[in-house]
């Protein structure tokens, strides 16, 4: 399995070596080479082939599936194909068409950003093609060796130089074409550690030694965190940790990888089923996927097969659609489908399948009275029709027990309480500029609008010492406007605080630890963004500030705020994909924010002036893929408690301040 | 359209004071009761005109109440100009001028030209606060001060072309290194920054005081 070519581990020879390769054709015959048949497409010209370069989808030798790696020059431009052996397996785990989603059909090189090199000391070498979109194919074992001749073949005939950082890692393309740039933006983090993560990444974090990336607890966004990173690392070699890291980064993608492929064959017959999706996957999804739904109809995998040849993006539709590949958005569910998901006494049998359901598609209006309650966890999932009509009728008594107690508070009694009249004096300003260009809310007199006010203030009793504070009532309008019923609505948003409340806290305490966060998850996201807001102050990241307080409320028209609310209420990938949300939309105006150098004050302008602006579906598959990739690493950067998480039990959950007014 | 200068502005001051409604009064030129609650803050932008030169105003609201004051706080970086607004029908507002006023001068910028404002003098039936409490807290830490309505328009334009007028002269004093972009103050293209020959800026629209 160890063959000569393992034998030239020096790097730079290695690298020399294939500088020197510049005359054409030197390695058509170098290798196993067969030169291009007849056979192939009109022009093209397979400039390098190797077989038996196997992947490793798992730790089981079975499951590993070789093929052949061959390197396509048409019409200029330079063609990566890997197509699996038919029929090699006769493992039953892995079928044929398990093997075709693994295929590699004819990616450009265009479509490239590099190309890793890895030198184990025992086994094959292998290498990770990572994409200009953050995806990676799976390692590239090659078992027969050739990884020299494979990098000096792309290197003649496409742009490849070696990463200043990384001698192990060969960048494609020219970084000063401006696409590129933008491309770039899913850097790879060179260090994500996290101080108090959760022991689970622990293995992926740097070595204590390296202590450049402790996290202080609760605080100093202006911190030396992240001082040491993009430039000037010494070129690292074997055992460095945040090599490792940088590693173990790649190979998640590389799961990454095979999560979009499955979803790309799920989307291909969901997209042949229903036009609807058919049209929304031209709009957003980028190229890779483009590719990837060749495979799901070609002739045959056969290894002599003829290469497709990919219609190359649009340079412009790509800069604009980045970063879209998450799950493709599905119609809301309706109510033939949800009842498919009740038992016939009214439990829902499988709450994660409804969860995911949800997640990915959202509720039709008419049955969201039903669902978020579920979703707010203010109904328990199994329980029954009757149940839930009996817990309706006894808070529906304990709501009007709670409310009494404002209620019986008489004149002579408000004059000597200035705690209760400062705040109904403020709900009551506050109602009525909550929402008013609705209907539902407008006019003299709504009734809704007075339903609004007494839920606040009988909640502002039930949670006394959490009170009343700006913002509440934008988070209730749109329950109100769900549940219609007093009492309902109330235990609904007592729930949704639960878990919302501390955005609330006098200290901010919830506000902070969650802007916090959000700069971690940049900083692995997007490193050269983080640095760019802490060079330019910006680094407390209060631009995002209404975002998460309301839970993008005045971000997005009424009906898209629903929708975005029961899709994160489902905590179905993770309970902070508001954060991840958050990236999204700073990563699609990252060119912009930087290329213009935008200043704090500049940057909280354009943040707001996005209102309205933003693409709901696009966002969140967005924000649904910079979730998965950021993985363990990415919850690793959110300290336990955070909001919307349940706060960590103890006596005080929203400790008074000695000068407390409201 | 282009400005000899930008000047920033913060309007300040408890919730429910009508910040906003002064604001789009200035910019747009009309009264909405209805208007949604501020979270975070809102922009707004107008040009005026003081000593024949176009001058940009760039105005942050503020959320007013207390719980967003270490958020309010990052706004005032850069200030030239705050208004702070307080209601005349509701004396705890003018109470509380001294810790905005606290905070203006913790987190703001020494030269930051202040306005008291006491607004809702349309609702003098309900006054809770005598115009002259107002003009003797602004005498008492320097400020200048009116009373407007933001729903009749009396004195909006006055007090932020009065306000703006004073930050102009405070640069024709040399009071400001223009330069120095942590005033507030940007220089617009086409404006050479220098010995003025005007003394005194101010222009005549400003000044008077519905008082």
């Amino acid at each position: 399995m160890i063959e000569t070519d393992i034998n030239d581990l020096s790097d730079d020879a290695d690298y020399a070596a294939a500088s020197r390769q510049q005359g054409p054709a030197s390695f058509n015959r170098s290798d196993s080479g067969r030169r291009s048949s007849s056979g192939e497409t009109e022009g093209a010209e397979v400039v390098y082939l190797k077989d038996n370069v196997t992947i490793h989808p798992t730790q089981y030798a079975a499951d590993w599936i070789s093929g052949r790696l061959k390197l396509i020059k048409q019409a200029g431009s330079l063609f990566m194909t890997w197509i699996p052996y038919k029929g090699q397996n006769s493992n039953a785990r892995l079928t044929e068409k398990d093997k075709n989603l693994y295929t590699i059909r004819a990616v450009p090189f265009s479509d490239i950003k590099s190309i890793r090199r890895h030198n184990p000391p025992i086994g094959w070498q292998y290498i990770i093609v990572v994409l200009s979109s953050g995806l990676a194919f799976p390692p590239l074992y090659f078992y027969n060796g050739g990884v020299k001749e494979f990098l000096a073949t792309v290197k003649q005939h496409a742009f490849l130089v070696r990463s200043a950082d990384d001698a192990n890692v060969f960048v494609v393309n020219d970084f000063q074409d401006p696409l590129q740039k933008t491309l770039s933006s899913l850097e790879l983090p060179r260090a994500v550690s996290v101080a108090n993560s959760p022991s689970s990444s622990v293995a992926l974090s740097e070595s204590p030694s390296s202590g450049n990336q402790e996290m202080t607890e609760g605080g100093a966004f202006n911190g030396s965190a992240a001082s040491v990173r993009q430039n000037g690392t010494p070129r690292q070699k074997h055992n460095d940790p945040a090599r490792d890291l940088h590693m173990q980064v790649l190979e998640k993608f590389s799961l990454v990888t095979r999560f979009a492929r499955e979803t790309t064959s799920q989307l291909f017959r969901e997209s042949q089923m229903d036009g609807f999706l058919a049209s929304e996957r031209r709009r957003y999804d980028q190229p890779l996927v483009e590719h990837q739904s060749l495979v799901e109809h070609p002739e045959s995998p056969d290894s002599n097969g003829s290469p497709k040849t990919p219609v190359p993006a649009d340079p412009l539709e790509f800069d604009k659609m980045s970063l879209v590949w998450g799950k493709p958005r599905q119609p809301r569910l309706g109510l033939e489908e949800w009842s498919n998901f009740l038992d016939s006494e009214g439990r829902v049998m499988d709450a994660n399948a409804l969860k995911k359901r949800i997640f990915y598609g959202g509720v039709e209006h008419n049955l969201r009275r039903e669902l978020w309650p579920f979703l707010l966890e203010y109904h328990p999932y199994d329980s029954t029709f009757a149940e839930r009509e009996y817990l309706v009728a006894i808070k529906k008594l304990e709501y009007e027990t709670l409310k009494k107690q404002w209620q019986s508070i008489s004149h002579a009694q408000a004059r000597r309480f200035t705690k209760f009249r400062e705040r109904k004096g403020l709900i009551d300003k506050d109602v009525v500029r909550t929402d008013r260009s609705l209907s539902f809310y407008d006019g003299d007199d709504n009734p809704n609008v007075h339903l609004l006010r007494d839920i606040l203030l009988t909640y502002s009793f039930y949670n006394f010492d959490l009170g009343y504070c700006q913002g509440m009532s934008d988070l209730l309008s749109p329950i109100l406007f769900v549940m219609k019923d007093e009492s309902e609505s109330f235990w609904c948003f007592v729930s949704l605080m639960e878990r919302l409340g501390p955005n609330f806290s006098r200290d901010q305490s919830g506000m902070h630890s969650q802007l916090f966060a959000l700069s971690k998850l940049v900083e692995i996201l997007d490193s050269p963004l983080h640095n760019y807001f802490q060079q330019n102050e910006c680094i407390n990241y209060f631009f995002c500030f209404r975002w998460i307080l309301i839970q993008f409320k005045r971000e997005f028209d009424f009906d898209r705020t629903m929708l975005l609310w029961e899709v994160l209420w489902t905590r179905y990938l993770s309970e902070h994909l508001h954060l991840y949300f958050c990236v999204a939309i700073l990563k699609r105006y990252r060119n912009k924010i930087i290329g213009e150098q935008m200043d704090f004050d500049t940057l909280l302008k354009f943040i707001n002036e996005l209102s309205g602006q933003i693409d709901l579906n696009p966002t969140l598959r967005d924000a649904e893929a910079l979730c998965i990739c950021a993985g363990e690493n990415g919850a690793a950067c959110i300290p336990p408690g955070t909001p919307p998480s349940l706060p960590i039990e103890d006596a005080s959950v929203y400790p008074q301040l000695e000068d407390d007014i409201l | 359209m282009s400005y000899a200068y930008l000047f920033k502005y913060i309007i300040i001051g408890d919730t429910g004071v009508g910040k906003s409604c002064l604001l789009l009064q200035f910019t747009d030129k009309r009264f909405q009761p209805v208007h949604d609650l501020t979270i975070g803050v809102e922009f707004g932008a107008r040009m005026i005109t003081i000593d024949n030169k176009p001058i940009k105003l760039q105005i942050w609201d503020t959320a007013g109440q207390e719980s967003f004051r270490s958020i309010t706080r990052s706004y005032y970086r850069g200030a030239a100009g705050a208004l702070l607004v307080y209601d005349i029908t509701r004396r705890e507002t003018f109470n509380h001028l001294a810790s905005w006023l606290e905070d203006a001068r913790q987190h703001a910028n020494a030269n930051m030209t202040i306005m008291l404002i006491g607004n809702k003098c349309d609702l003098s039936h309900r006054r809770a606060v005598s115009t002259e409490e107002g003009e003797q807290f602004a005498r008492e830490n320097g400020l200048i001060f009116m009373e407007c309505s933001a729903k009749t328009a009396q004195n909006v334009e006055e007090a932020f072309i009065s306000t703006a007028a004073t930050i102009y002269k405070k640069i024709q004093e040399g009071v400001f290194d223009v330069s120095n972009e942590s005033y507030g103050i940007k220089v617009g293209y086409g404006n050479i920054p220098g010995p003025q020959g005007g003394r005194d800026g101010g222009n005549t629209q400003g000044g008077g005081c519905c008082s």
